[in-house]
This record gives C-alpha cells, sequence and structure tokens, in this order.
C-alpha cells in the first residue's frame, strides 16, 4: 500500500539550489547520485531538523515527480543520507483523484 | 449569592473580535502530504502503528471524501475506501509545523495559546492600537499566507475570528479546509441557526440528551434558554452558567490547568503476551514516565496502574506513599507493587502507569541514605547519556528491548514534552 523501500545508506548531492525563504538564504539538494544514478529533485515537501541525541539532523523531504525521497544531513559529520524511497507509481490512485504526475 | 442569579439578563457581547482561533486542517495527514507531494490529491490516512487494528488518527480531505473518519480502525477505513493509504505518524515533522506556525502567531501578539499540536489562539487585545491596526479578515489572510510560505505550498489553516475563544473555534469550523469566518453580536443568530447542537464544541450525545430533555434541540433554543434553566435543569452545576455566558460572546475558557499527573499508557503490540513480555513493557513505561516527571522538574508521591483485559475487564490500583520519587528504579518498584497485584482475569491488551500528587523536584537534595544518593546520581548519570545520546539510548535491563515495540508518539491532547519527545536515538 505504501511503496516505501529502506535504504539508510550515504548519497552524493552534487547539485544545490539556493532559495530566499522567510529572509534567510536556504540550501536545497537539486541533484543526487545513488548507485550509479542520477535523480533530479522537481519539488521540495518538507525540510525540518531533528535531533539524534545532540546531534542536529536536517531532514529533506525531496520528490522527482515519481517518487518521494527523505534525505538526512547530518550538521555535524557534514554527510547525506539517503533514508528511504517511496515509489507510488504503482500505488492505487482513487478514480474521481488527479493521478501522479 | 450564587453566579447565575447576577447574570439573569447578560446580553450579547458586542465588543469587536478579538480572539483568531487558527486550526491546521486534517493537520499530521496534510503535513505528510507536504512532505511527500506524490500524496497528495490521494486518499491518506496516518496511524501510530502499521496493524489492522490500529485506529487513524488522521485523515486527509480525500480519504474524509471517501467515508473515513478519525478513530476507525484501519481495517474498516480500508473497506471504505480500498485505495486508502496507511502510514505512521512522524513527530519531528509536526513538532517543526507547529514551531513553525508558534513562531507566526507569536508575531502578533505575545498572548497566545496553543490548545493543541494542531489549533491555537492569538488574543490580540491591547495590541490593536499599535502592531496589529488592520482589520483581523486582513491579519487572518496574512496568517494563512505566512504558513504557506514558512512550511509549504500544501498547507491549509481555517481561521475564526469572535470575541471569545468558544465562537472564535465555531467560526473556525465553519467552512473547513481553509476558511475564514467571523462572528459576531450581529450575525451569531444567523450563525447559531444553521447549526445543529451536537455541531458546538462540547455539546456531544450526552449534553444534546440533557438539553433535548429541558425541550432545547437547537442552538438557538440554546441561546434562548435563561440561566436559571442552563444552571439548575441542564447541567444542574456551575457548567450552565459558563454555557449561557460562552454562548452571549463572554470569556469564560481562559483558566490555566497545571499538570496533576505524568504517565504512558500503551496498547500491547501482542495481545496474547507472557506475564514476563507485560512486565518488560511496563518496565519501559516507567522509563518513560519517569524521563517526563524530570524533564518537567516534578518528583510524585502517588502511582497508579490500570489494566485492560482482551475479557473486556479492566483493573486499576492507585497508591499514596509518604515519601516522594522521581528516579526510574523507585517508579518501577511501586509500579510493581501494584502490578502485582492485578487479577489475572485474561491477556493483557492495554497498560498504563502515570504519576499523581506532583511536587517540586527534590533532585538537588542530598540524602543522609547512601543507598538513595547512589541511585539518585546514577539516574542523573543515564540522563545526561541519553540527553547526548538520544533517549533510550542507555536503559535498565528490565525493559530491554520493548523501545524498539514501544515507539514514541505526539498525543493530539498535549505539547508539554515537544522537545524531550523528539530527542531519539
Amino acid at each position: 500500500m505504501n511503496q516505501t523501500t529502506l535504504i539508510n545508506k550515504d548519497v552524493n548531492i552534487v547539485a544545490y539550489y539556493f532559495k530566499n525563504n522567510a529572509r534567510r538564504l536556504r540550501c536545497f539538494p537539486k541533484r543526487m547520485e545513488y548507485e550509479g544514478k542520477r535523480v533530479d529533485f522537481t519539488e521540495t515537501g518538507l525540510v525540518h531538523p531533528t535531533k539524534q541525541g545532540q546531534r542536529m539532523i536536517h531532514v529533506f523531504d525531496m520528490t522527482d515527480g515519481t517518487a518521494d525521497y527523505r534525505l538526512e544531513f547530518d550538521a555535524q559529520a557534514l554527510s547525506w543520507k539517503l533514508v528511504y524511497i517511496a515509489d507510488m507509481r504503482h500505488a492505487p490512485v482513487s478514480g474521481r483523484l488527479a493521478p501522479a504526475a | 449569592m450564587p453566579r447565575y442569579q447576577a447574570d439573569l439578563h447578560l446580553p450579547l457581547n458586542d465588543e469587536a473580535p478579538q480572539i483568531l482561533h487558527i486550526d491546521l486542517n486534517s493537520c499530521f495527514a496534510t503535513v505528510e502530504q507536504q512532505a511527500r507531494p506524490m500524496l497528495r490529491g490521494r486518499p491518506l490516512g496516518v496511524t501510530n502503528r502499521l496493524t489492522k487494528n490500529a485506529c487513524v488518527v488522521a485523515a486527509s480531505y480525500e480519504a474524509k471524501a471517501e467515508g473515513v473518519k478519525v478513530g476507525m480502525t484501519f481495517s474498516e477505513a480500508k473497506l471504505l475506501c480500498p485505495d486508502l493509504i496507511m502510514i505512521e505518524t512522524d513527530p519531528p515533522k509536526y513538532h517543526h509545523v507547529y514551531k513553525e506556525l508558534t513562531k507566526i502567531m507569536r508575531s502578533y501578539s505575545p498572548n497566545i495559546v496553543m490548545k493543541s499540536i494542531d489549533e491555537g489562539i492569538i488574543d490580540v487585545y491591547g495590541t490593536r492600537e499599535s502592531v496589529n491596526q488592520r482589520p483581523l479578515a486582513v491579519i487572518g489572510h496574512e496568517i494563512k499566507q505566512r504558513l504557506r510560505e514558512q512550511v509549504g505550498c500544501w498547507m491549509k489553516c481555517n481561521i475564526g475570528i469572535a470575541p471569545n475563544r468558544f465562537l472564535a473555534k465555531t467560526a473556525a469550523s465553519l467552512h473547513k479546509p481553509d476558511g475564514l469566518d467571523i462572528i459576531t453580536h450581529k450575525n451569531l443568530r444567523s450563525t447559531l441557526a444553521n447549526m445543529e447542537l451536537t455541531d458546538l464544541t462540547g455539546i456531544a450525545e450526552r449534553n444534546q440528551a440533557r438539553l433535548n430533555a429541558a425541550g432545547i434541540y437547537t442552538p438557538l433554543q440554546f441561546l434562548d434558554a435563561p440561566a436559571q434553566v442552563l444552571s439548575r435543569r441542564v447541567f444542574k452545576s456551575v457548567c450552565g452558567d459558563d454555557w449561557y455566558r460562552r454562548l452571549r460572546g463572554w470569556e469564560v475558557d481562559d483558566a490555566e490547568f497545571s499538570t496533576k499527573t505524568i504517565g504512558r499508557q500503551f496498547v500491547m503490540d501482542d495481545y496474547n503476551a507472557s506475564e514476563e513480555k507485560v512486565r518488560n513493557r511496563l518496565a519501559h513505561l516507567c522509563e518513560s514516565t519517569g524521563l517526563k516527571l524530570r524533564y518537567k522538574g516534578f518528583c510524585a508521591r502517588g502511582i497508579s496502574v490500570y489494566i485492560l483485559y482482551k475479557t473486556g475487564d479492566a483493573w486499576h490500583s492507585r497508591k499514596a506513599f509518604k515519601s516522594s520519587f522521581y528516579t526510574t528504579p523507585e517508579i518501577l518498584r511501586r509500579a510493581l507493587l501494584l502490578f502485582n497485584q492485578h487479577p489475572r482475569l485474561g491477556n493483557v491488551v492495554m497498560l498504563s502507569v502515570s504519576c499523581y500528587l506532583l511536587e517540586p523536584s527534590t533532585a538537588n537534595q542530598m540524602s543522609i541514605l547512601e543507598e538513595v544518593n547512589k541511585e539518585r546520581l546514577l539516574t542523573e548519570a543515564m540522563d545526561e547519556l541519553n540527553e547526548r545520546y538520544g533517549n533510550y539510548t542507555v536503559i535498565f535491563a528490565g525493559s530491554l528491548g520493548a523501545d524498539k515495540q514501544i515507539k514514541q508518539k505526539i498525543p493530539f491532547g498535549t505539547t508539554r514534552y515537544f522537545e524531550l519527545l523528539c530527542n531519539r536515538a
């Protein structure tokens, strides 16, 4: 029902984009390289901080238009981790609702 | 003289509205749809645990359109809406949205009250001359815009504006989703004329039956009922007087309540769990209760344990002690004293531990007993480690493994432990 695949592996973010949000310049991942594949993100869902003990982890929920990706940026180790991919292509879509892109 | 006699002919409050009630629509589901764009436009349910007996804690508007309601079990919801997508709650996301909403609200008035994780009140009384000179409806639309900019484009909220909190909440529920309504003394009667008694917050089946017994069948009749009838015949308490004032736009809901109990409950992950497993879950609940108790700077003198059996029977026991306690081993020892007395009426399906008779913490007070000091130092050391590396990094052996089953969830009602609960390991 919820096509989520847990990955939990370090990935490379090779391109970023910047946006002025609430009077602060903020940085978001744009392109990710994972297992030899390149994923271009088209939209940022939600960015929120979370704590792992005293470590600050920034969670980025991103989409490339076909699947949702959860990325975590460890502000101490400066590393990116791909937590899961939720591929909704095969998930059911209600008849009277707009289909996914 | 009783209060209701003084208010026999209280008029409608004709002051300009000063209260804004902000309510996020289907909060958890909307935040999930904001975070995962591929879920937008799909029927979505959010649950605390992905099992068929777990209930829907939030449903998206698409799911609600198919008949899914909050409180249904997953299997019931799936029958109504076979395409329903269920996902587990993710507290840090809601915590972030809550913080952003609070930040926005606080920029309009220092007097804000968060009623729960998804709704809050801005009282602009006293700020109209300086910061909030614009009409409140304009400010309301600005709040909606800022929420979309600061959290995300999918976020929607209802805003109600009225002279008191009750009418502001009523106004916020008139046009879901994304509504903005104002109730004043001028449109109060016309607004209530289009509502049912159970549409009013605080009036469910029982109160409706009480009102019906006194010949009150509509909100307008409720509004027109004399204070004496409400106090003496309907509610038979001061509640009737409160309702009389509340419906007329006078403030009665601004009372603040102190923390009376701190505890935790858990619906068993295994309905056929052995006694050993139940004790393991109990130990974890005690650990969690101790964490909350110390976080709030309290110690307790009383403890209660509640058990619900598979047969439908329930058992409850409570005990007050002369000495206060706050360390996990102390809580567990006292909880076990009660737990050991429980009648074996079948398998346990729900377990709850709570501490009461709360007092300011005595953690700084050295004891003359060496054993007590050792326990205090051990607790302090464990708390420090757990704060640095995340909750439940170091735990007592009795609760080993339970933290994997008892996941920390944010309840709808309280926002008191957000920072504590979001510190994952």
